[in-house]
């Protein structure tokens, strides 16, 4: 059902004058974007900029000290992680977060959680639509280890797999909560350039497809030049610079920001 | 998952002759403390292995179940088939009490706090006089009448039945708990609130629904014991029992079915079998408990499936020149 409607109402994700303050540090300061539908919009910034609190503060994990976060027009400002997963925001993590004893398929079949949800009782005594359900869930979790290319090690514990695998089992997780808005927090870490490559392409079937938007953090600067449309930089906890990623190249805020701290990417 | 199942079903088909084969009163008591504690275990695993938490307080909900049953059957003079369930009703609420208020909670806070839960309650069953009669306990639970003609066999294999159907119970909520979109639920709570929590899952949820299920079914364990045993103190709150559940659901290994059965069988056949040995049995447990912790961590259902596996995936990769051998392995 999801996946049907979402080609068709497509909702916009608004964040305005986001701050947060740790004691006397201000990690966020006044952060505005805007994610519009079918977008993908990279954040990006040198280490300790914020772009990981930014991501939290979206999804619920902490709560803004200051600004707003508006998604299809309604206020979401401080609703809880499940919430915002109800709403259609999910979101990965920096380190990497997925049920290590769990295999392949299993992770992505309990990532279909709401797909999945029956009333209560129905837990002890399911019926047929709740077998139907289980069978769709299961097909659903099928096609989305095929897309992100894990289908040879779908019976896998995740604690075997190596690195890469694990950051494309972490988007999986995370697309078969079928989100509208997908958010990606440095997905491409510890990936060498050939297999950042290939997780782009990925990245850019999904958009569309399997979700609406993609929001991405991410420090593989060819990944995000690749596949976003537009990115916003953020530096010290604010927003330096929003653009193409053509215009992002050629800006020398950013190229001094980033220069400036000798960590070129 | 469906070995599991074959099993499950097995070994209740197996136990549902026994009464037909078996005709000793001992034997049949054995077998039925052996249900019993099966409960009891597959209860407490539904907390343990799918909370993730380890509960010290699991008494709490089998002594509410107990004095439940005894207060209503003696005061009121309900039948046992009226006050099991009560009883399983509400050692829930208790469940859903305790619950939300120690769910908060993880690690040692949540083991702390729920043993103190459990001793509480043992304190209220001591001192609240009027409803409990105090540490004299509750004598006299009464039997259903027509056992009283029926003799002392009849009355074994009448319990060994309502434990059977109990312990049937137990393990059919639990298979569907665990196979269960909730059962998954609760099992990503477990391995990462974080993931939970962006997938949409509302941890509390699930982690309550673990534990009133568990408080659910300990409770009627509780009610049937009180009837069985037909005195119920305030022993049932005290910690013999705990470490009894903990020893067979570490055993046969947390977060399966099949273990918590095959932790109380063993559990309860030695503990007959090392009566002899009086306190001394206390330590051999004790040992017998750390040695599974350090070399058998999930158990010895953990241990088989391990075994399973490996050689599963051994198999296909194997290039073994003797096919016997390979076949040894598979």
């Amino acid at each position: 059902m999801n996946t049907a409607t979402q080609s068709l109402s497509g909702r916009s994700l608004e964040v305005q004058g986001l701050s947060k303050s740790f004691g006397g540090i201000h990690a966020v300061k006044d952060i505005s974007f805007d994610v519009r539908p079918g977008e993908v919009v990279g954040l990006i910034g040198p280490n300790g900029a914020g772009k990981t609190t930014c991501f939290n503060l979206i999804t619920g994990f902490y709560a803004p000290s200051a600004g707003q976060v508006r998604f299809g027009g309604k206020d979401v400002t401080g609703m809880k992680p499940f919430q915002m997963a109800r709403l259609g925001i999910v979101r990965s993590f920096q380190k990497t977060n997925i049920l290590k004893s769990l295999t392949v398929f299993e992770n992505v079949l309990t990532g279909h959680y709401l797909e999945a949800r029956q009333p209560l009782w129905r837990t002890f005594f399911p019926d047929s639509s709740v077998r139907e359900k289980e069978r769709s869930v299961r097909e659903s979790a099928n096609r989305i280890v095929q897309v992100m290319g894990l289908s040879n090690r779908i019976d896998t514990p995740a604690s075997a797999l190596s690195c890469g695998e694990l950051r494309l089992l972490e988007v999986a997780l995370a697309l078969a909560g079928k989100p509208e808005i997908l958010m990606l927090d440095e997905p491409a870490a510890g990936l060498n350039s050939q297999e950042a490559r290939a997780f782009g392409e990925i990245l850019k079937t999904l958009r569309g497809t399997l979700v609406q938007s993609i929001v991405i953090v991410e420090h593989n600067m060819s990944l995000v030049m690749g596949v976003c449309d537009r990115v916003v930089v953020m530096h010290f906890g604010q927003k330096l610079a929003e653009g193409s990623p053509a215009d992002i190249q050629g800006n020398a805020q950013v190229i001094e920001a980033y220069l400036g701290r000798g960590t070129q990417a | 998952m469906n070995i599991e199942k074959r099993i499950l079903f097995g070994m209740m088909a197996l136990a549902a002759v026994v009464p037909l084969v078996v005709q000793d009163q001992y034997v049949l008591h054995i077998a039925i403390m052996v249900f019993f504690f099966a409960v009891l275990a597959s209860s407490l695993n539904l907390v343990v292995g799918y909370v993730g938490e380890f509960s010290l307080g699991h008494t709490a909900f089998l002594g509410t179940g107990a004095y439940t049953a005894a207060i209503l059957s003696t005061q009121f003079g309900w039948p046992l088939w009226a006050t099991i369930p009560a009883a399983g009703v509400l050692a829930a609420l208790v469940g859903v009490v305790i619950g939300g208020l120690t769910l908060r909670l993880q690690g040692p806070f949540f083991v702390i706090v729920t043993l103190s839960f459990a001793e509480v309650m043992r304190l209220i069953a001591d001192n609240w006089i009027g409803l409990t009669n105090g540490p004299m306990g509750i004598a006299g639970v009464p039997q259903p009448a027509f056992l009283k003609e029926a003799g002392n066999l009849a009355a074994k294999q009448f319990y060994y039945g309502i434990a059977w159907v109990l312990l049937a119970l137990t393990l059919y909520l639990s298979y569907r708990f665990v196979n269960s979109n909730a059962g998954r639920a609760a099992v990503a709570v477990r391995e990462n609130r974080y993931v939970a929590q962006s997938i949409g899952i509302r941890p509390l949820t699930y982690t309550m629904l673990a534990l009133v299920l568990g408080a659910l079914l300990s409770g009627m364990a509780g009610g049937f014991y009180a009837h069985y045993i037909s005195f119920v103190g305030p022993e049932v709150y005290r910690f013999a029992f705990m470490a009894s559940m903990i020893i067979m659901v570490l055993i046969g290994g947390k977060g399966t079915l099949v273990g918590p059965l095959i932790g109380a069988l063993l559990v309860t056949f030695l503990e007959e079998y090392l009566r002899e040995a009086k306190e001394l049995r206390l330590s051999i447990f004790g040992l017998a408990v750390i040695a599974i912790v350090l070399f058998l961590p999930r158990g010895l259902m953990g241990f088989v499936t391990q075994r399973r596996e490996k050689s599963g995936l051994a198999a296909p990769t194997s290039t073994t020149p003797n096919p016997t051998s390979s076949r040894r392995t598979a």
